[in-house]
């Protein structure tokens, strides 16, 4: 049972994470680019959580990905995340944008690759903005100096890991540094704070309800099961009671990731 | 110890006026019993001759004794509204009849009184000024203005001497008469009626002839009780009170402002002069000559009717009107001059309201000053002030105490301003003996209402633990033990002391001073005090000192009462009630009108119960205590308490004790705040356990010029002019002790002043305490309390610490950042954040599977179990 349990969150984790990573990316960006074209897309300075704020794309590294609004463990199953109290891409500011490094497609895995001077652009509802790379940056290394005014300033934050399994094991935060000139201007009234859950590399704990009713959910249809076979044979029951506890696993499944460190 | 009345109150406000530069704070002599110096030279002082004549039938003339009366006034300039000034007279009437509540109009039942009341216009008025006149006085009800319908027996201002003839016919006071539509009871038969009319300072007059005749300040249930009153004179001939003058802000009727030039008009009443009488003598001539039914001295409480001759209700007549000083007053600038006269945007420094009675006179010094900036103080608790100073929200914060840093950047304390907190109390001695002047507490008193440890009422008794407590602090041994001569009637009010609901440093030092005394932690921790009294079980073992006291109680009575069984309430919190400005509290304790909200009552309009503030606590029957700012109890002139240092040893708040408390205060390095240990307090028997220092905090890097410039220019002018005391613009108002070069404050004031430098120039000393590295930098101002989120808390984002100063559109365009790109700056390094869930999971997980999977298969390999289907 610990087996299948174990087993079933790293297949979901790796790779139906990654269906449903590149299913959201698809109509995100289809929504991104409809609202882009008809001038309705977000500039801030709230927005609405999950809504597609921008489109980031790093050639060097192969990358095209629609950001969503929010940086929770949960928003960031469907891309990297916008964290809510700074600035959009490009706007004159500080933008932070976290996204997966192991999960989900892992967007963001490969950014420690970037070299400085390697190129971002940033499509938002304000125009196209081309980033230039200050370099990566991790624990203990000194922060990029002072930004500039009008300079707009964007932090790709993600994890890696160490040693042999360096994909398997993003527990270290890691920052991508990257400027452009001329930055769009940036609305004010932004949130002055995020929740705790929105903080990188943090879980959201308040879904622990939602998993609980989840199991209950689980542990009923087994019930149900158990009592199924008693009446029906084993392959009626099988064959109706499978899909039903496959996605009831799923469901549960994508709410425990919710509970799991945002980046990971 | 024992010092008479409230020393701050007297002695700032009375020597205020003496002038600018003079020590406000008057060192109470020795033996500091009574008579402060302040009070040998009022603002204002004047002897007038009143004198009582009747005009007999042959034309010559009877003279009462005369009396050579004696007004003054402690400040007359720079008044601010609902500011009380002390007015004291000497050589009047002794007064009859005194009735329980002088104010308004209950004090109208009453003989020989002295009326004291605020009219706009001054008399002999300069060019653009008013005459004084009974129309521009100021009364909140018809009846002490007004008297309509009268029968002959109360008609005796026709028979005034000094009248006009005009104003001795049956109906007169207002040319033409007001039609009937208006006033129906004024031409009525026979019956005599004179108005007061009320000119307001728009030029509207009211009538006054009923109470929707009336100015809108006066009408029923206003949101201010009466100020005007009809003061007693005891049987030496002296009376006192504290007069509450009110500006346009809270009476535009009115309309007195620092344009609008007011006085104060005192009249002792020594009774109508009476013109000849008829033959045989009509019955307003005799009762014109009626001397009084009451005995001089004696109470009136039951509101019995008085000789209309020698009461207040005539003050406006000519012979009392002739009587009577005017003190001219002339109030300060309004507090919304600056948002007025000052285009400019404001520079906001955010934090504690112990200093908003000297922001509000420091203000117009800065803002009607074209080469300095517009300060305006926002009043906020000290440790979001602090967050916002910290995240660039505002330049600096003023803050009460040294607050833990969050921020990479070094943060330098400017002493600015010595005050401190006051337990202020209310209460009126039993059979209206008047005012009690001496009160004193002691830290296990202070914990007993602080852990609502009082039953309140009946209601309260029920509470399981407590049920042998006494129901309020007026029937609590310990307090009668300490202040005899109280009052032992129970009243709700007593179980509580009106304190602060939100985060304060004001809380903060108060719990200091409680669990500093090993009685009061013995309490808190459970022991018995010696009269049996026990802590309220939800509170025991609180955890103190804290910057706010928490509302623990959870019991609800069980009560017949409909009401309450409708609104069921957790009892304790109702009287508790905090409130989140210490000001309210000022006023609160001002009004007499206590925050406790176990009102419940029918309301007919809806059908419904409901809940509610208790009414104003009625005159002669007040106890109120609550936790005020200095600087509000000086300028309302609050009574406060005595405040025990160690047994047998109370300091009251006063220039010398606020003294010997900064000279115990140890400073914890350049640019830190300075420390005052409780226990050195205690030890020295003389220094005010409430002092508090306000201080300007600011970044010493990363500040935008502009700002680090304004904030420097503030701290010094702030310690230099700003430390004059004075009730004028840019002066220290009283409750403040100011900062010397000598004395106890100067090492306080050379602190201001290195801080000052190292916030112009943003070097902090070398010797600065280093910022403290623990905890991630965190700009994003404070939003995420730490601890909450379990194994997977964490430190704040990356952002944070992004040094973002010039995102702040406060700062020009052309500061410090592009300097910054040519010049290096030494930049922080990246927190560490990671997470133990995130690098192992993965990895654990397939191990997990896998191992569970061989688990299984073994299992199934060696042991064979009979039936299939269990590992599924």
């Amino acid at each position: 049972m610990l087996a299948v349990v174990c087993l079933w969150v790293f297949v979901q984790l790796l790779l139906l994470g990654d269906l449903k990573h590149e299913r959201s990316q698809d109509l995100l960006y289809d929504r991104f680019r409809t609202e882009v074209a008809a001038a309705t897309a977000p500039v801030g300075p709230v927005v609405p959580v999950g809504a597609p704020v921008a489109l980031l794309r790093i050639p060097a590294i192969d990358l095209e990905q629609v950001v969503v609004e929010g940086t929770a463990s949960g928003d960031l199953r469907a891309g990297p995340g916008h964290q809510r109290n700074t600035v959009l891409p490009g706007q004159d500011g500080t933008s932070v944008v976290m996204g997966r490094a192991a999960t989900y497609g892992g967007p963001f895995a490969r950014i420690t690759e970037l070299r400085p001077g390697d190129v971002i652009e940033v499509v938002v509802a304000q125009g196209t903005r081309e980033f230039r790379v200050l370099g990566v940056r991790r624990t203990g290394d000194p922060l990029p100096q002072p930004r500039a005014t009008g300079v707009a300033r964007l932090v790709l934050a993600s994890a890696e890991g160490q040693g042999r399994l360096a994909g398997l094991t993003p527990g270290e935060a890691v920052y991508v540094d990257a400027e452009a000139e001329d930055a769009f201007p940036a609305p004010a009234g932004r949130p002055a704070a995020v929740p705790a859950a929105e903080q990188l590399l943090a879980g959201e704990t308040a879904v622990l309800p939602l998993l609980a009713t989840c199991l209950a959910a689980l542990v009923l249809a087994t019930l149900t099961i158990i009592s199924a076979r008693q009446r029906w044979s084993t392959v009626q029951v099988w064959l109706l009671a499978s899909p039903v506890v496959a996605a009831l696993a799923w469901a549960t499944t994508e709410v425990l990731v919710r509970l799991l460190p945002n980046v990971m | 110890m024992r010092r008479a009345v409230a020393t701050v109150v007297a002695a700032v406000l009375g020597a205020g006026t003496l002038g600018a530069g003079t020590l406000a704070l008057v060192p109470t002599p020795a033996t500091g019993v009574e008579e402060p110096a302040a009070r040998a030279k009022p603002a204002y002082s004047e002897t007038k001759t009143v004198q009582r004549v009747f005009e007999r039938a042959d034309g010559s003339r009877q003279e009462f004794p005369a009396y050579d009366v004696t007004v003054t006034a402690d400040q007359t300039t720079e008044l601010r509204g609902r500011q009380r000034i002390r007015i004291a007279w000497s050589g009047a009437q002794p007064s009859g009849g005194r009735a329980s509540n002088p104010y308004g109009e209950s004090g109208l039942a009453q003989e020989y009184p002295v009326v004291i009341m605020q009219c706009r216009g001054v008399d002999d008025p300069g060019p653009g000024e008013e005459q004084l006149r009974p129309e521009t006085c100021w009364t909140a009800s018809v009846a002490q203005r007004s008297q309509i319908t009268r029968g002959n027996a109360e008609s005796t201002w026709r028979r005034d001497l000094d009248a006009e003839e005009a104003d001795k016919v049956r109906v007169s006071g207002l040319d033409p008469l007001p039609s009937a539509q208006v006033c129906p009871t004024v031409d009525l038969g026979d019956f005599s009626t004179r108005l007061t009319p009320f000119e307001a300072a728009s030029g509207r007059v009211f009538p006054a002839c009923q109470s929707d005749q009336m100015p809108p300040e006066a009408a029923v249930g206003a949101a201010f009780p009466p100020a005007e009153l009809a003061a007693f004179t005891d049987l030496e001939g002296n009376g006192e009170v504290q007069f509450e003058v009110r500006s346009d802000v809270e009476n535009e009727s009115l309309g007195c402002n620092n344009e609008v030039a007011c006085s104060i008009v005192v009249i002792p009443i020594v009774g109508l002069s009476c013109d000849a009488p008829s033959t045989p003598p009509s019955t307003g001539d005799q009762a014109c000559r009626r001397t009084g039914r009451f005995t001089p001295g004696s109470g009136n409480f039951a509101a019995n009717g008085v000789d209309q001759a020698v009461s207040p209700g005539l003050w406006w007549s000519a012979s009392n009107w002739k009587h009577r000083f005017s003190i001219p007053i002339s109030f300060g600038l309004p507090p919304d001059t600056c948002d007025v006269l000052d285009p400019r945007a404001p520079t906001g420094f955010y934090g504690t309201e112990l200093l908003a009675q000297a922001a509000l006179q420091w203000a117009p010094a800065y803002c009607l000053r074209k080469d300095r900036f517009k300060f305006q103080h926002n009043q906020m608790s000290d440790e979001a002030g602090f967050a916002l100073m910290e995240n660039g929200g505002g330049p600096a914060a003023l803050v009460s105490s040294g607050h833990e840093q969050t921020g990479s950047d070094p943060v330098g304390y400017a002493p600015t301003a010595v005050t401190g907190f006051a337990v202020a109390y209310v209460v009126d001695k039993p059979d209206n003996a008047g005012e009690v002047t001496t009160l004193r507490l002691t830290p296990r008193l202070v914990a007993k209402l602080l852990t609502q440890s009082y039953l309140g009422s009946d209601l309260g008794r029920g509470h399981p633990g407590i049920e042998q407590n006494p129901l309020s602090i007026i029937q609590d041994p310990e307090f009668v033990e300490l202040n005899p001569g109280l009052p032992q009637i129970n009243q709700e009010a007593g179980a509580t002391l009106l304190s602060l609901s939100n985060e304060s440093d004001v809380v903060q030092q108060l719990t200091e001073w409680v669990v500093a005394d090993k009685d009061a932690r013995d309490f808190i921790a459970g022991k018995e005090d010696p009269w049996g009294m026990v802590v309220n079980p939800n509170y025991r073992d609180l955890a103190l000192p804290a910057s706010s006291i928490p509302l623990l109680d959870d019991y609800v009575p069980e009560t017949g009462n409909t009401c309450r069984q409708q609104n069921p309430a957790v009892y304790f919190n109702q009287l508790a009630a905090p409130v989140t400005t210490l000001r309210r509290i000022s006023e609160a304790i001002l009004d007499a009108h206590p925050n406790v909200q176990t009102r419940c009552e029918f309301e007919p309009d809806t059908g419904l119960f409901r809940l509610g503030r208790i009414p104003r606590q009625s005159f002669g029957a007040r106890f109120m205590l609550g936790v005020v700012s200095l600087g509000d109890a000086a300028r309302f002139g609050l009574r406060t308490a005595a405040l025990q240092a160690e047994p047998g040893s109370f300091v009251t708040p006063d220039a010398d004790s606020l003294a010997a408390a900064v000279a115990l205060m140890e400073p914890q390095g350049p640019t830190q705040p300075f420390v005052l240990d409780q226990q050195d307090v205690r030890r020295s028997g003389k220094a005010y356990p409430g002092t508090m220092v306000v201080y300007t905090a600011a970044r010493m890097k990363n500040l935008p010029k502009a700002d680090a410039a304004t904030v420097a220019q503030f701290i010094r002018i702030a310690t230099t002019e700003g430390q004059r005391q004075g009730p004028g613009n840019g002066q220290l108002p009283g409750g403040f002790l100011p900062l010397r070069s000598a004395g106890p404050t100067a090492p306080l004031l050379a602190a201001a002043r290195q801080t000052a430098d190292a916030v112009a120039t943003q070097t902090p000393p070398a010797s600065s305490t280093p910022p403290e590295e623990t905890e991630g930098p965190d700009t994003t101002g404070g939003g995420t309390p730490g601890g909450a989120g379990g194994p997977l808390d964490l430190p704040d984002v990356p952002v944070a610490e992004v040094p973002d100063a010039a995102e702040e559109p406060a700062a020009g365009p052309a500061l410090d950042p592009v300097e910054a790109s040519t010049e290096p700056v030494a930049m922080p390094a990246t927190t560490p954040i990671s997470s133990r869930v995130a690098g192992m999971l993965l990895p654990l997980l397939f191990l997990g599977g896998l191992l569970g999977a061989l688990v299984v298969a073994a299992g199934r390999f060696f042991v064979r179990p009979p039936r299939a289907g269990l590992g599924r």
